[in-house]
C-alpha cells in the first residue's frame, strides 16, 4: 500500500514492487485501502501530517517505510514519531527496493518482540509488591527462610504453568493458607 | 538513411576475469562488425572500447566518459556484479541502457539494465533439477568468498533443503587460492552424492585437478559416482583443468558451442571466420554478440537509438539468436533462455545432456519460484542412482 501522490517515483516503486510479486495499491490524499489487507505502508514523508493514519503515532499495525524528499529535521522528527520501520530516499531508483522491504520486515517483527518483551517485563516488576508479600506470609507461618520459602512459591506457580508473579498476585490468604497446610503435611510425611 | 549509433563496448580484458572479458568484447565486435557491414541494415555503429582492467575505478571513469563525451546511450559491458554495480548509477543518470550479458546471481532489476545473461531460475534450478533424480539430495557446496559463491550456494541450499536433502560442507576459498587438498579430505570423509562448485578460475581449476588424483585411488571421487557441477565453467577454460581432469563432470549454461542448432551453427562458422578455426565459442561470446545484434534490429524498429524508444518496442520483439529464440521480458528486462545442462567429454568439449526447447522466463527474484512444486518434481522424477553412460 502506497500513500503517496502518483508520480514518476511511485510508478517505478509499483512496477518494482510487482517485480517482487507485491499486489499494489497507490492512495492519496487520504487511505482507502483497508490497512487490513496491506503488508507494508509506504508514504509520502514530506507531505503527510497528524491524523493521517487511523491508529496512534507509533502503533503502527504492519511495517510503515517513509518516502523522503526533504531531510528538514522537523520532517525527519515527524517521520521517526509514527514508528517507521525504514524509509527510502526520493528520487527512487530500482535499487534497494528489495533491501528496504526486507530489513522494514525484520525491524517490524524485531521491534514487536522488544515491545512485547518490555510489556512483559513491566507486568512481572508492576507485580513485585505480591511476590514479596507471599514470601513474607509463608516465612511467618512455616516458620522458613526467605529462599525457601520463595521455593515453596515457585513450585506451586510452575505446577500451574503461571509466572511466579501472576501466581503471587492471585494468591488470597485462604490460599496462602492452603499452600502452608500443603507444606506441612508433606513435611509431617518425611519425617514420618 | 544510415543511422548512426554510439555504443560503448565496456570489458576487461585484462585482470583476473580477462578469459571472460575477451570473450564477451569479441562477441560483440561480431556483432557490431556484421551489422555495419550488412547494407540491409541502416544502422551504424560508432564503437568506443575501454578496457578497465578490473578495476573499479576504471569502469566507472570509462562509462562516465563514454556516456558524456561519446554520447552513447548504449553500453554493452562488465562481467562482475561489483563492475555492474558500480556502473548502474552512472547509467541510470544518463538514462541510458546497460546491456548485459553474464549469467549472475539475480535480485536485481534494474530499467536501465537489459540482462541477457542467466539469473539462477536459468542455471542454479534446472541443474538441481536434473541433478537431484540422477545423484541424490546429500550435495557438497564450494565457492570462491564473494557473493556468487555465497548466493550461488544459498540458492542450491535452499533447493536441497526443499526436497529433504542436506549440505553436508560448505567451503569458500581466497581468489586464486590453489590448496585444496583439505576439502579432497572432507569430501572423502562425509561422502556426499554430488560437488556444487562455485569456485572461479585458478582455484577451481585446482580442484578438478586434486578431484582427479583422488579418483586414480578412490573410485568415490569419479563423475559416475560424484560428480562435480558448475554453472559458471566455459569452453575456454577446459583446457585449464588438465589433460583428463574435467571428463565426465557436470555443467550448466544458456548456451555451449556444442548446440548443433541452425543458429548456433552458423554462428560458429562467421567466429571461425573472423577469428580462425580453433577460436572457442562461449556463452559469454554467444551473448554479446547477441546485444549488439538486438540493440541494431530494436533501432531499425524504433527508427532511432533513444533509450525511451527502444524500451517502447525492445519487449514486442523476438530475435532469432545462437542462444535459441529470444524474448526480453518487459516485467523484469531480463532475456528467456534455453538452459543446458552438459557433460564434459573426453574430446574436452561438453556434451548436451538436455537442452530446454522451451524458453524459461527470468525470475530474478524467484516469486515465482515455488520449492514444495520443486520438491514433488524432483522426487517424482527419481531414477537409477548412477547415470546411464552415454558411449559414443
Amino acid at each position: 500500500m502506497i500513500l503517496h501522490q502518483m508520480d514518476e517515483n511511485i510508478a517505478r516503486l509499483s512496477r518494482q514492487l510487482e517485480r517482487l510479486g507485491i499486489v499494489v495499491s497507490v492512495d492519496w490524499p487520504v487511505l482507502e485501502t483497508p490497512v487490513a489487507d496491506a503488508k507494508f505502508i509506504f508514504f509520502d514523508g514530506d507531505k503527510t501530517c497528524d491524523g493521517i493514519f487511523p491508529w496512534p503515532a507509533g502503533e503502527a499495525p504492519v511495517p510503515l517505510v517513509a518516502l523522503l524528499g526533504s531531510e528538514a529535521p522537523g520532517r525527519l522528527e515527524w517521520v521517526q514519531q509514527q514508528g517507521i520501520s525504514a524509509h527510502m530516499l526520493k528520487p527512487i531508483q530500482s535499487s534497494g527496493i528489495f533491501s528496504t522491504l526486507f530489513l522494514a520486515q525484520s525491524n517490524f517483527e524485531i521491534s514487536k518482540q522488544v515491545q512485547q518483551n518490555i510489556n512483559s517485563l513491566t507486568d512481572r516488576i508492576a507485580k513485585r509488591p505480591f511476590v514479596l508479600h507471599a514470601i513474607l506470609e509463608i516465612m511467618k507461618r512455616c516458620k522458613l527462610e526467605e529462599e525457601a520459602a520463595f521455593s515453596i512459591l515457585r513450585s506451586a506457580a510452575m505446577n500451574r504453568q503461571k509466572t511466579i508473579e501472576d501466581f503471587c498476585a492471585s494468591l488470597d490468604d485462604g490460599a496462602i493458607a492452603r499452600l502452608v497446610r500443603a507444606f506441612e503435611k508433606q513435611k509431617n510425611t518425611r519425617v514420618g | 538513411m544510415n543511422l548512426e549509433i554510439p555504443i560503448g563496448l565496456l570489458y576487461s580484458t585484462t585482470g583476473t576475469y580477462k578469459a571472460m572479458g575477451c570473450e564477451a568484447l569479441d562477441g560483440a565486435l561480431l556483432g557490431l562488425h556484421e551489422v555495419n557491414n550488412d547494407p540491409t541494415i541502416p544502422v551504424s555503429f560508432i564503437p568506443t572500447i575501454e578496457n578497465p582492467d578490473a578495476s573499479i575505478e576504471n569502469y566507472r571513469r570509462m562509462c562516465e566518459k563514454m556516456l558524456r563525451q561519446q554520447n552513447c546511450k548504449h553500453v554493452v559491458g562488465t562481467i562482475t556484479s561489483i563492475s555492474r554495480k558500480e556502473v548502474v548509477p552512472i547509467i541510470e543518470k544518463h538514462d541510458a541502457l546497460l546491456w548485459y550479458c553474464c549469467p549472475y546471481e539475480g535480485f536485481e532489476c534494474c530499467e536501465n539494465v537489459i540482462y541477457l545473461g542467466a539469473s539462477p531460475n536459468q542455471q542454479v534450478i534446472p541443474l538441481f533439477r536434473y541433478l537431484i533424480p540422477r545423484y541424490g539430495r546429500r550435495g557438497y557446496f564450494l565457492g570462491s568468498n564473494y557473493i556468487w559463491g555465497w548466493e550461488q550456494n544459498r540458492i542450491g541450499r535452499e533447493l536441497l533443503h526443499a526436497c529433504g536433502g542436506e549440505t553436508l560442507g560448505e567451503r569458500y576459498l581466497a581468489f586464486d587460492d590453489v590448496d585444496t587438498e583439505h576439502l579432497i579430505a572432507e569430501i572423502r570423509e562425509k561422502r556426499p552424492d554430488f560437488i556444487f562448485n562455485n569456485l572461479v578460475g585458478t582455484s577451481s581449476y585446482a580442484f578438478y585437478k586434486a578431484y582427479a588424483r583422488a579418483g586414480e585411488t578412490d573410485s568415490f571421487f569419479k563423475p559416475e559416482n560424484c560428480p562435480i557441477v558448475s554453472c559458471n565453467l566455459i569452453e575456454s577454460e577446459l583446457p585449464m583443468l588438465g589433460t583428463d581432469a574435467g571428463i565426465g563432470h557436470i555443467s550448466t549454461a544458456s548456451y555451449f558451442d556444442t548446440l548443433k542448432t541452425p543458429a548456433s551453427l552458423e554462428f560458429r562458422q562467421k567466429v571461425a571466420n573472423k577469428y580462425g578455426a580453433n577460436r572457442n565459442v562461449s556463452s559469454y561470446m554467444v551473448t554479446g554478440y547477441s546485444s549488439v545484434k538486438i540493440l541494431a534490429a530494436a533501432i531499425v524498429e524504433a527508427g532511432n537509438g533513444d533509450v525511451e524508444h527502444i524500451r517502447q518496442v525492445l519487449f514486442d520483439m523476438s530475435f532469432d539468436s545462437p542462444l535459441g529464440n529470444l524474448k526480453i521480458d518487459a516485467r523484469t528486462n531480463h532475456a528467456s533462455l534455453h538452459p543446458i545442462i552438459a557433460e564434459i567429454s573426453e574430446r574436452r568439449d561438453f556434451r548436451i545432456r538436455s537442452y530446454a526447447e522451451e524458453a524459461v522466463s527470468a525470475d530474478p527474484y524467484l516469486v515465482d519460484f515455488d520449492p514444495v512444486k520443486f520438491a514433488d518434481s524432483v522426487n517424482s522424477l527419481r531414477v537409477a542412482p548412477s547415470p546411464v553412460k552415454v558411449v559414443k
